[in-house]
């Protein structure tokens, strides 16, 4: 131990180490605020740069700083008027919302197989399928342009002949059946772990009470698994959502036909003339039903993604 | 209407044969228990009998309609469970009446019966509230409301009260038996608490390793049990067995020598190794034997440990290798017991005996209450040597029921 004149020695920068060692809570403090204004930095700054972009008029896109050069609200009914982007998000949503119920749907059979049926070949099963997700949805989109462009020959029967594979360019069909497959294997992993979790008691009583498996499944074992049915299912939205490849690909960019708000965005820009103002904001208004549901849900996405736990 | 037979039933696992040609006929309206040491097949017959494992073999009737493949939910059965299983996200009410929704009964039907069986369990205030605002005994209470709102042909109850402390569970015990007599609904109990067995059922199915041991009224299983088994598991301390050979006047043990004629057992002849099992209550000091009108010869022993039970004390004793009607062979040989090997027996005594530790007695055993059995198979061959009659004519009274 060293007595009180010899702490008081050194020059500042020795006291304020001697004081980190000594105390390294407020160190720790300080490092604490340091990575999460670099975090808030990173993610937040790309938000405030669209709306400083989104703000800026047309006429002023050059040598735009910190602030916009002028201000421009306009912008936000602009586009609007110029492509009818609420349809482009109408048709994200309604493409997000339909591959969210069919994953959770599949996902549930699918979990309830693995979490709680014994079966040989069960754990293999299961890493085949997380292997899907490893693929970049990239790797298909050549085959998988092919196959819904009504390019392959299915199958060929001795009466009917060659029996080809749907026509389903402009279609949602193109981009949820993709979707789906992609999105499932997660879904799976997290239902898996929460379906197993239920208590096989809890089961017996729902069927010796009258149900079947799938009704326990649904009146049960769904119900109490809420956090994960939550968290599966808000994933798959807000990956199905953001997603770009397969929604660029699978439709002519018209919001007529389906097209999701990728082509939106991307419409903003002509062969002539780029409305990059238009373009920010209506990322923006784009980005903001992801903004508003995990708000409201991230509670439960936290509880599912962390705990997965159900008492007792 | 609410008979249950179980036909040849078989369950085997991979590895495991879990139930062997089990074979049950449970009357209409029967409190029948199922017992047995964990993992003698008790629990998994009853859920073969709930559906929820099918059988390998056999058939399984239900109120006279073979459900063997059935799913649980068509066979007219109820069912409580020892983790008591109530739906967690759903109230009392809902809970109860979750059943009676399913098979979509009008509202006021439902309120009804889930009231009258609240009324029947006293939980009526309790209707509202959630599964984990509830004591134990009251999920309890809820989990058998579950079961009689539905007024099933059969009761199914496996361990339902092992969750609980030991007074809930002797009070739920009462419960239970006040309610079958009210639904007059056949039970089928599941439990390893010989205990329970005793108090609550009409007959008792005691199974180890997954066979039927015997199936018997209680006093039946306690007084003439069928085998080994079933005499060490039925009743509390278990009995006392102690191996001996038939000669021609009696019955040679290391510790003592019972007067038995094998002319009386058609089973038995001489040179035959028998065990010999007393209970401890018919372990009698010798000078309380007077009122006993066939007790053994004296026999010494030494006590060792007392456990004073209030009603009755246990008396652990050393046999000391001879009768005492041999004494002049061997006067003040007190290294007597060690030379011929120390045999312990339990007795019971009244409360109010004087005896102590490491105390040199006589004890005598109530002939009439002396269980004889073989010792290779384990099978009973008489329950009282001095009337006797083989068991195969005692056993043939309880059993043609």
């Amino acid at each position: 131990m060293s007595s009180a004149t010899d702490e008081e020695e050194g020059g500042p920068l020795r006291r304020w180490t001697r004081d980190a060692i000594q105390n390294p809570g407020s160190t720790y403090r300080g490092l604490f605020y340091v990575v999460t204004l670099f975090f808030l930095v990173t993610t937040l700054f790309p938000f405030y740069w669209l709306l400083v972009l989104a703000l800026t008029p047309g006429d002023q896109m050059r040598n735009i700083g910190l602030l916009p050069n002028g201000f421009n609200p306009y912008a936000f009914v602009e586009m609007f008027e110029r492509l009818p982007f609420h349809v482009y998000m109408f048709n994200s949503i309604v493409i997000a919302l339909t591959t969210t119920v069919i994953v959770l749907l599949v996902g549930s059979f699918a979990g309830y197989a693995f979490g709680r049926l014994r079966f040989r070949g069960k754990t293999p099963l299961l890493l085949l399928l997380l292997a899907i997700s490893y693929f970049p949805p990239a790797a298909f989109i050549l085959p998988l342009f092919q196959l819904f462009t009504g390019n392959v020959t299915l199958v060929t029967l001795p009466v009917v002949g060659a029996v080809q594979s749907p026509n389903w360019f402009n279609t949602p069909g193109a981009m949820v059946t993709p979707f789906s497959a992609l999105f499932l294997p997660l879904s799976i992993f997290i239902l898996t772990t929460f379906y197993s979790q239920i208590p096989d008691g809890l089961e017996d009583a729902a069927r010796v009470e009258g149900t079947t498996r799938i009704g326990a499944l649904f009146r049960v074992i769904i119900p109490l698994s809420a956090p994960g049915v939550a968290t599966a299912g808000v994933l798959t939205f807000i990956g199905v959502y953001n997603e770009f490849f397969i929604s660029f690909l699978m439709t002519d960019g018209q919001a007529e036909n389906w097209a999701p708000i990728v082509w939106g965005v991307v419409n903003y820009q002509g062969q002539y003339q780029a409305f990059y103002n238009l373009m920010a904001a209506a990322s923006i208004v784009g980005v903001l039903p992801v903004v508003i549901l995990v708000v409201v849900a991230q509670e439960r996405i936290v509880s599912g993604l962390t705990a997965g736990a159900l008492k007792e | 209407m609410g008979d249950v037979i179980l036909d040849n039933v078989t369950k085997r696992y991979a590895d495991v044969t879990a139930v062997d040609d089990m074979n049950l006929d449970i009357h209409d309206g029967e409190f029948v228990t199922l017992v047995g040491p964990s993992g003698c097949g008790k629990s998994t017959t009853l859920e073969t009998i709930a559906g929820l494992t099918i059988p390998s073999e056999g058939t399984i009737t239900i109120a006279g309609v073979d459900v063997t493949t059935r799913p649980p939910k068509d066979r007219d059965i109820a069912m409580v469970f020892q983790n008591i299983a109530l739906f967690p996200h759903m109230d009392v009410h809902d809970n109860m009446s979750f059943g009676l929704r399913l098979r979509d009964y009008a509202s006021d039907e439902i309120d009804r019966r889930v009231a009258s069986a609240a009324d029947i369990l006293q939980i009526e205030d309790l209707l509202d509230r959630m599964p984990d605002e509830l004591s134990g005994g009251q999920r309890q209470r809820v989990a058998i409301g579950r079961a009689i709102v539905r007024e099933p042909a059969v009761f199914l109850m496996d361990e339902p009260l092992a969750n609980l402390d030991a007074k809930l569970r002797v009070h739920m015990r009462t419960e239970l038996q006040r309610l079958h007599k009210e639904l007059e609904t056949t039970i089928i109990y599941v439990t390893h608490d010989q205990a329970e067995a005793m108090t609550m059922s009409d007959r008792i199915a005691v199974m180890n390793e997954g066979h039927l041991q015997q199936i018997a009224p209680p006093l039946v299983c306690y007084d003439q049990p069928a085998n080994l088994f079933v005499a060490g598991f039925i009743g509390s301390p278990s009995m006392n067995f102690v191996d001996g050979t038939v000669r021609a006047t009696e019955i040679e043990t290391e510790g003592f020598d019972v007067e038995f004629d094998p002319s009386y057992v058609d089973e038995l002849g001489e040179g035959d190794e028998v065990t010999v099992g007393i209970r401890p209550e018919d372990v009698y000091p010798a000078e309380d034997a007077g009122e006993l009108a066939n007790p053994t010869r004296p026999i010494r022993a030494r006590t060792d440990v007392l456990e004073p039970m209030g009603d009755e004390i246990f008396v652990y004793i050393i046999l000391r290798g001879e009768d005492a009607s041999d004494t002049d062979a061997d006067t003040g040989a007190a290294g007597a017991a060690s030379a011929h090997g120390v045999d312990e027996l339990l007795m019971s005594v009244e409360p109010d005996s004087t005896l102590t530790d490491d105390e040199d007695l006589e004890v005598v055993l109530d002939r009439e209450k002396v269980h004889l059995f073989d010792t290779a198979s384990g099978d009973a061959v008489s329950h009282d040597i001095v009337h006797s009659g083989s068991v195969g004519e005692q056993r043939s009274a309880w059993e043609g029921g």
